[in-house]
């Protein structure tokens, strides 16, 4: 026997069985994708910054130097020894100013005529680069060196002859972090004309740039080489890397439960589906090998007829999973704070090698199975399924008192025990990425309140002067009234009584209000830490404020504070303790009577009572008003309203939701979860799809005794309903399980402990509705085989053996 | 004698190739036993199927019990089969997965009859044909002749006006085909209309009365003879 004869029964598998060759290529092809993308998650989690500093060739010191030291030296301290990169000198102004009437912290601006270098490629996430004065080009990210404002936006510097107005055109990370934003060099003398501080900027890579030590003396040696005073600052990178891996830190246990889940699944579904279609042809192979086809011949026949699709799928896979990870990467890149991330050709290299040789593998076996047996044994197995089995189930199931349809179908999964267990394991494990997904977003959306505070307080009125604290948006209010820091040589200025009034009475003739209180920000000092740490106090009740306990309890009388984890691990104290806090020659013991959930102030932010900060500071007043709303209640309207009520003098807006890093993860893992379940619901299509073929002269005689079309649909879903229903009730346990497993992980890798409500997000309702999943995981991978086997043919079915 | 069956210049092909049926025109009164013969591939498989409206024409029309047969969709075609028309194959087509009596019920439990109703009456149907002993046994432990009067206990659960036989003796010996021939024949004379394809001229002579003859999808005397005429 020729290859020729092999080829043409090659040939006729495949085009003769367009829709089982179509099956095996599609579910490959998704399978494929979605190992891609999720390899990619996982392995890009993985150190990106390092990767992206590497890939982006990272300052490991950004330098400040003096304005008056000459470029030329400052150029020439690139051959200082172990400098093996420079750029620069750069013009740097930190300028402050307004934007969209908000007045802006000191930021600064690089004056850069492109954004690549030798050192500090930047990479344009948005928009383009500055090409003339007037442009701005800010930093992305929310890693505290950034504005955040989007393109388009206006910044205002200075004022009268030398005003600068700068629009931004485009967003850019910088892996260091080397400014806030850069300008064309020229504008840099305008912007010192418009009241900038201006200095120089180099920015350096070295040979060696361990942390500590060596990076110590690489500074040492550039203040060597020049004069004295020259070098006004430095930056090392570690300061970028501690606060990007932080970024990152949370999403490495969710990307790797979903990773793990979607490589698992895509192995199950492509076995279960190329074995399949291997066992469904059987009687074939009885056929090819009673005409002649040796053992051997049959097999490579059928390993080539699945072979072909399935590196098709692989192929086109490959291409569709990198075109779906490129935006979660972008977006994944956003949150992590680097300049970009890619699908790593490796990933491009072994994900469609190993699903390849997995299905070969899967073909293999039962082609080599089928080989052995004698040409009568295999078209006798054909497509039927053993005999006797199944019995057992109809019996049990007839008398059901549902519709025949549905009990005939529910009892048909057992007649094919391997195959149901692995779509049954498939559709579990889409149910239970769901379920997870789902408890997962619940709990971020709690998580993200809890950092942000926007459900509790929505609206938030400050006295002017506050600065950011990288937390939610300020909103600066009263008649110009601001409380400068203790370092500002102009004094303290204090808002009158009748601005604390006016304040009050405008929140209270609101019928939306439901809660005000003043709140106070200050800084004291703790016994045995080095730096001061902030407080707030609430003068008034403030459970409602939005803090969530970890433990213990609110703070009910003076000299009582809570804290967040973050000071607990950092003090080694615990709730119960006692610590001793001063502000200038007031000093105060209290204790801690509860752990919240915070983040501000790098989770060192202490809350406390008015009367207890009034110890340490008797002259407090309050820095800004929290307002909650009555349920249903517009807070745009609101803001809108108190601004009518108090004038043009007061500025009163919405509190900001918080972190982006936290809806690109609720973003991610939606899609995530989608994928999962549209992979299950494809293994599903796939076991229907075979049913139907094998089972095509039983639905011919189904409908010649008088089944309707909408009974035949009806029990061809059914084969896979009670697998759906199984799935799903065990599923909801399982995923319930991985995201109490998960949740704790992604807080614990960034220090944080979780109040028990972010974890309680499934109420009875919500599993309930959770374990359908399985269900409609199972009908939506059925339907369409469930429809196509109620339009087969009745007379043509009777027909096929 | 009302006509139960009629067919006006009905064709039907197959992908567009030699039709199976040209141009047939041909009536059954009620009551009457009908044998449909020819030879293999004259096109009496097809005959019967559009009768039952397993298929449709591709051009004319197919009345069957005042029914459209031609004209009705998937569902209505399911339905006039379920109440209307009792069928009988020659590899019987019954379901491997479900017992005797299970496979019996099935048309009354597709049509709403509640399971208990339906295996009463598949039970009096198998007693009747002798098969109560095997109501809870599988088709594949059964006889050829056993089986097909599983499948004729199927055919009558809904107590149809018409039963189709396509070659019901094809795959039995001959004395258990002459068991069914004379079963059919008992239950034409019970009062069902009794349309049968054969290939045997000897089962046609002794159980129907009158013989329709395609060659070649057509039908080969219009004036169809009458058998009991021609044996005298």
């Amino acid at each position: 026997m020729s290859g020729a004869a092999i080829l043409h029964a090659v040939r006729g598998g495949i085009f003769r069985r367009r829709l089982q060759t179509g099956v095996v290529a599609f579910v490959v092809l998704i399978s494929t994708a979605s190992t891609v993308v999720a390899l990619a998650l996982v392995v890009n989690s993985e150190a990106p910054f390092d990767h992206a500093f590497a890939a982006q060739r990272g300052a490991h010191i950004v330098a400040t130097f003096a304005p008056n030291v000459a470029a030329a030296r400052l150029a020439r301290t690139a051959r200082v020894t172990g400098v093996t990169a420079a750029s620069g000198p750069y013009g740097e102004v930190r300028v402050t100013g307004t934007s969209e009437g908000m007045h802006f912290e000191p930021q600064t601006l690089v004056g850069r005529a492109t954004a690549a270098g030798p050192v500090d490629d930047l990479v344009i996430q948005d928009g383009h680069w500055a090409t003339q004065p007037g442009q701005v080009v800010l930093a992305t990210g929310d890693s505290g060196s950034g504005l955040g404002f989007s393109l388009g936006s206006t910044l205002i510097i200075g004022a009268g002859s030398h005003r600068q107005t700068l629009t931004v055109v485009g967003l850019a990370n910088s892996i260091t972090g080397s400014a806030s934003g850069w300008v064309v060099p020229a504008e840099i003398p305008l912007l010192q004309a418009a009241g900038g501080t201006s200095a120089s900027q180099m920015l350096y890579r070295f040979a060696d740039a361990g942390i500590g030590a060596p990076l110590q003396a690489d500074v040492a040696r550039l203040k060597a080489a020049l004069p004295r005073d020259a070098l006004a600052g430095t930056m090392s990178y570690y300061t970028a890397k501690v606060e990007q891996d932080g970024n990152i830190a949370p999403f490495v246990p969710f990307l790797l439960a979903f990773g793990i889940l979607g490589i698992v699944m895509s192995v199950l579904i492509v076995a279960n589906v190329v074995s399949g279609a291997v066992v469904s042809g059987y009687r074939r192979i009885g056929i090819l090998k009673s005409i002649g086809f040796t053992p051997m011949q049959v097999t490579a026949a059928y390993a080539a007829q699945i072979a072909l699709p399935a590196l098709l799928g692989c192929l086109i896979g490959v291409v569709a999973g990198n075109a779906l990870a490129t935006p979660l990467l972008r977006q994944n890149a956003t949150a992590y704070g680097v300049g970009g991330l890619a699908v790593p050709i490796w990933v491009d290299i072994v994900v469609p090698v190993g699903i390849c040789a997995l299905a070969a593998v899967a073909a293999l076996l039962p082609a080599l199975r089928a080989s052995r047996l004698s040409s009568v044994q295999a078209i006798a197995i054909g497509r039927a399924p053993q005999a006797g089995r199944g019995h057992a189930a109809h019996r049990l199931l007839g008398p059901l008192p549902l519709p025949r349809p549905l009990t005939i179908g529910l009892a048909a999964p057992f007649a094919r025990p391997s195959r149901t267990f692995l779509t049954l394991a498939a559709v579990l494990l889409g149910a239970m990425a769901v379920t997870f997904a789902v408890g997962l977003s619940s709990s971020l959306k709690r998580l993200l309140d809890g950092i942000s505070h926007q459900r509790a307080e929505p609206v938030r009125i400050q006295l002017p002067g506050d600065g950011f604290d990288g937390g939610p948006q300020r909103i600066k209010v009263g008649p110009k009234h601001s409380k400068a820091p203790a370092s500002n040589p102009v004094g303290l200025q204090v808002p009158t009584a009748r601005a604390e009034r006016e304040i009050l009475a405008a929140v209270h003739a609101e019928p939306a209000t439901r809660h005000v209180v003043a709140e106070a920000d200050d800084s004291v000092s703790v016994a045995g830490m080095s730096d001061q740490t902030q407080v707030t106090a609430f003068r008034g009740a403030a459970t409602w404020t939005g803090y969530d306990l970890v433990s213990g309890h609110w703070y009910s009388g003076p000299d009582e504070v809570l804290v967040p984890t973050g000071f607990l691990k950092q003090t080694g104290r615990s709730v119960g303790d006692t610590i001793s806090l001063a502000e200038g020659r007031e000093a105060l013991r209290v204790r801690i009577v509860g752990e919240i959930f915070d983040t501000h102030n790098r989770g060192l932010n202490l809350v406390t009572s008015w009367a207890t900060l009034r110890t340490l500071d008797p002259g407090i007043v309050p820095d800004q008003f929290d307002v909650g709303l009555r349920p249903g209640s517009s807070a745009a309207a609101y803001v809108n309203a108190i601004s009518r009520r108090l004038g043009p003098d007061y500025d009163v807006e919405l509190n900001s939701r918080g972190p982006a890093v936290v809806d690109a993860m609720i973003g991610l893992i939606g899609t995530l979860a989608a994928l999962l379940a549209a992979v299950a619901a494809l293994g599903v299509l796939n076991t229907v799809v075979l049913n139907t073929r094998e089972r095509v002269h039983d639905i011919g005689i189904f409908k010649a005794v008088g089944m309707t079309p909408r009974q035949t649909t009806a029990m061809a879903i059914s084969w896979v309903a009670g697998i759906g229903l199984l799935a799903g009730i065990v599923a909801v346990p399982l995923g319930v399980a991985l995201h109490h497993e998960i949740l704790p992980a992604m807080a614990g890798s960034v220090g944080l402990r979780l109040p028990a409500k972010y974890l309680a997000v499934y109420d009875t309702t919500m599993l309930l509705v959770l374990a359908i999943a399985g269900v409609l995981i199972a009908v939506a991978g059925a339907l369409a085989p469930a429809v196509w086997a109620a339009r087969i043919n009745t007379a043509t079915a009777l027909r096929t053996e | 004698m009302d006509t139960i069956i009629r067919f006006d210049e009905v064709s039907k092909s197959y992908d567009g190739g030699r039709p199976a049926l040209d141009r047939v025109d041909l009536e059954i009164g009620s009551g009457e036993a009908v044998a449909i013969m020819g030879p293999s591939g004259s096109g009496k498989s097809t005959l019967l199927n559009l009768i039952a409206g397993l298929d449709r024409p591709t051009s004319g029309g197919v009345t069957v019990a005042g029914v459209r047969v031609d004209q009705a969709g998937e569902t209505g075609a399911a339905l006039f089969r379920r109440n209307r028309v009792g069928m009988i194959f020659q590899f019987f087509n019954l379901l491997d997965d479900l017992t005797v009596a299970d496979n019996v019920a099935l048309p009354a439990q597709l049509g709403g009859m509640r399971r208990a109703e339906a295996r009463i009456r598949a039970d009096e149907l198998l007693r009747m044909l002798g098969l109560a002993s095997h109501r809870d046994a599988y088709p594949a432990r059964l006889s050829g002749g056993e089986r097909q009067r599983v499948a004729i206990a199927r055919a009558l659960v809904n107590r149809p006006a018409l039963l189709l036989a396509d070659e019901p003796t094809g795959a039995l010996d001959t004395s258990t085909g002459d068991e069914i021939g004379a079963l059919l024949a008992g239950l034409h004379r019970s009062g069902l209309t009794l349309v049968l394809v054969t290939h045997n001229p000897e089962l046609a002579r002794r159980y129907a009365s009158r013989t329709i003859e395609l060659v070649d999808g057509r039908v080969a005397d219009p004036s169809t003879r009458d058998l009991q005429q021609v044996v005298g």
